[in-house]
């Protein structure tokens, strides 16, 4: 693949017409969702949401299955109407408008490609029904196919395809209509690891290299983080959090949002005054000002963040309960006063030790108490086991 | 050696049922139709089909001309149906199936009742002062018994093959920019194709080949091939009898045969 390719896909496909854009009136947000509701039989799927998306914009939806991600990329399609609220792309309001008088194409979670069709034909589809010159379809058609390496496939039938040939034909039928917004729905889900991780980088530079609005949905916070300018976290119908991948770990929102992005130890604490937190009976310094004295609060520590010491320099200390190799680092699951802390560390301490733990301040991260407060962040009753387990039921769940 | 006679073994009841079902008839038809009365092999009744031409174009006309009203009136209920939630496809599903449940003679009699003359539709007409009309005995009651009597064997494999194509197809022609027309002539009747080639043939053989119906609801001057042949036989000529249904084989192969040009595609079509 390479450099090469996505040279040729940004010679044939950046067209002028995209800076014209960027100086027409609405600054440059593309998609705007205002208090969009939805339910579906009596159950509500999204509540209240509201969403700015700017041009050129590589965004993520990001939750478990069920959290109403894929239901608001189909109502950027057109395929699914809200209840309520508005949509707004590029600057008109959409609803009730038909997804084939839209300006924005859609990769499927199967592709979707049509059997009966051969890769030439799949990728002309959207040209052929808008009537484009044949010369035309034909130069722009073995263009992107040349762009997405497919070049000699087009006569080929979609079933004689492999999975990676298929979503780079999705890809070519989406992109070769030059659409102002991609929607992407879980559109590596089907593939294995390794070529999951290249695609990753190839939508990547494709969407860099071509500028347009890339909207994609996954469950996958790994690819969520990669991938994207923005990310936004959902969670049952609502938005958890907004911003970038750093933003999202760094700082995240609520207990929802630490606990779904990565791993961390999310402890009860009391803000006794800015930048001082207690947490066991022990007061932590930390960075984060802004909360009322004495507020309970959520407190947020990385694995990696804490430091493993001897037992009578550390702030708090407890007994290793478990320790797992995991190539970079050791985990280690350690007892402190009845909670099970995660350390990610390379020291390697024995079940039964008693250790240390250090915090540096700027590792401390405090939230506000939320709905979600408790229900996440303690690693008894944690196993690597569970973990795939948990994975398993997500990957295999279908969302409305 | 061992395994090969084996297989010819577990064959062997298909085998037989096949020679005594499929391969013996067949061979005394053509027996019939190449002999005379007294056992000779001749070629007179094949050739003398002359004489039958006009009803055997009729029996084509009629066939054809019912089998596009039931593909026509089949294909958007097939659509229909299977869009629907799954609970109202298995009441639609039932209603095409009930009349199926009847007798084909008790239902083709239950039309006489409603289109003679003092039938239903006329006793209603005349309620209004109307003249009775003159519906049966005309060719336009025939292709209605036809219609009405076949029209599950054409809406059963249309809707199956139907059912098969997955909704993100449809969202994908759409997103592509196909409005309705352009997805249904796109997407929806060519991934339909080998549905409506089965049902046109499991529509247009029984029409063609059809006795009963044109004689309750047509006259003589709708008779099909098929009461030729059921007459000859009741007036124990067997050799025309035979030779006109080995006509009738042929003709029926033949179109087939044209039909299947139209596709290449082989799941869920019933084709030779």
């Amino acid at each position: 693949m390479g450099s090469l390719v996505l040279l040729n896909i940004r010679q044939q496909f950046l067209l002028p017409q995209r800076g014209m854009h960027i100086m027409s009136k609405n600054e440059n947000i593309v998609v705007e969702l205002e208090n969009i509701g939805i339910s579906f039989d009596d159950e509500v799927i999204l509540d209240d949401l509201c969403l700015s998306i700017k041009d050129g914009e590589f965004v993520t939806f990001l939750g478990p299955s069920g959290c109403g991600k894929t239901t608001t990329l189909r109502i950027i399609a057109g395929f699914t109407q809200p209840d309520t609220g508005e949509v707004i792309i590029d600057g008109n309001r959409m609803n009730g408008v038909p997804p084939y008088k839209r300006q924005v194409n859609t990769i499927f979670q199967r592709y979707a490609l049509f059997p009966h069709l051969n890769v030439y034909e799949n990728v002309a589809f959207g040209l052929r029904v808008n009537k484009v010159d044949k010369k035309e379809i034909d130069e722009r058609v073995t263009a992107m196919l040349k762009s997405v390496n497919l070049s000699g496939f087009e006569r080929r039938q979609i079933h004689s395809l492999s999975g990676g040939q298929q979503q780079r034909v999705a890809i070519a039928r989406a992109l070769v209509n030059n659409p102002k917004i991609l929607l992407l729905d879980e559109p590596l889900g089907a593939l294995d690891l390794k070529l999951r991780k290249d695609m990753q980088i190839e939508l990547k530079n494709i969407q860099q290299q071509l500028g347009i609005t890339f909207i994609f949905v996954t469950h996958d916070q790994e690819e969520a983080l990669s991938m994207s300018d923005t990310v936004v976290v959902m969670n049952e119908g609502k938005i958890q959090q907004i911003g970038s991948p750093e933003d999202i770990y760094n700082e995240p929102k609520n207990a929802f949002v630490a606990d779904f992005i990565g791993e961390s130890n999310i402890l009860d604490g009391i803000m006794r005054e800015d930048k001082l937190v207690e947490m066991f009976g022990h007061r932590f310094e930390c960075v984060d000002t802004g909360f009322e004295k004495n507020e309970p609060v959520d407190v947020v520590v990385r694995p990696e963040d804490i430091d493993v010491v001897s037992e009578s320099e550390g702030q708090l200390s407890g007994v290793v309960s478990s320790i797992t190799f995991k190539g970079v680092h050791y985990e280690i699951i350690v007892d402190i006063n009845d909670f099970k802390w995660m350390i990610q560390s390379t020291d390697s301490p024995a079940v039964g030790d008693r250790i240390g733990i250090s915090i540096p301040p700027q590792d401390i991260h405090i939230m506000k108490k939320s709905e979600y407060s408790g229900m996440f962040g303690d690693y008894s009753t944690f196993s690597d086991e569970m973990e795939l387990l948990n994975e398993v039921e997500v990957d295999g769940e279908d969302e409305t | 050696m061992k395994s090969s006679f084996l297989r010819r073994l577990i064959n062997a009841p298909y085998l037989l049922w096949s020679a005594i079902f499929i391969i013996v008839p067949l061979v005394i038809v053509a027996y019939y139709a190449f002999t005379d009365e007294s056992g000779n092999y001749t070629l007179s009744y094949i050739l003398n089909i002359g004489e039958y031409k006009e009803v055997f174009i009729r029996s084509l006309v009629y066939a054809v001309i019912a089998t596009l009203i039931t593909l026509v009136m089949s294909y958007p209920v097939a659509y229909y149906m299977s869009r629907s939630k799954v609970s109202t496809q298995k009441i639609m599903m039932l209603l095409v199936m009930l009349p199926m449940w009847m007798n084909l003679l008790i239902r083709t009699y239950s039309w006489t009742t409603i289109l003679e003359k003092t039938g239903l539709i006329n006793s209603f007409l005349g309620f209004f002062g109307v003249e009775p009309l003159k519906l049966i005995g005309t060719p336009g009651a025939v292709i209605l018994g036809m219609v009405y009597n076949y029209i599950p064997y054409m809406i059963l494999p249309i809707y199956t093959v139907m059912t098969k194509i997955d909704n993100s197809l449809l969202e994908a022609a759409e997103d592509l920019g196909s409005n309705g027309w352009a997805k249904l002539k796109r997407v929806i009747l060519p991934l339909s194709l080998p549905g409506v080639i089965s049902g046109i043939t499991m529509v247009f053989v029984p029409s063609v080949s059809t006795f009963y119906i044109s004689q309750k609801l047509g006259g003589a001057q709708t008779l099909m091939i098929g009461d030729i042949i059921q007459k000859r036989f009741d007036a124990l000529s067997y050799n025309t009898g035979a030779a006109l249904s080995l006509i009738m084989m042929v003709v029926i192969l033949i179109s087939l045969a044209i039909m299947n040009r139209f596709t290449d595609d082989d799941d869920g079509g019933i084709i030779l």
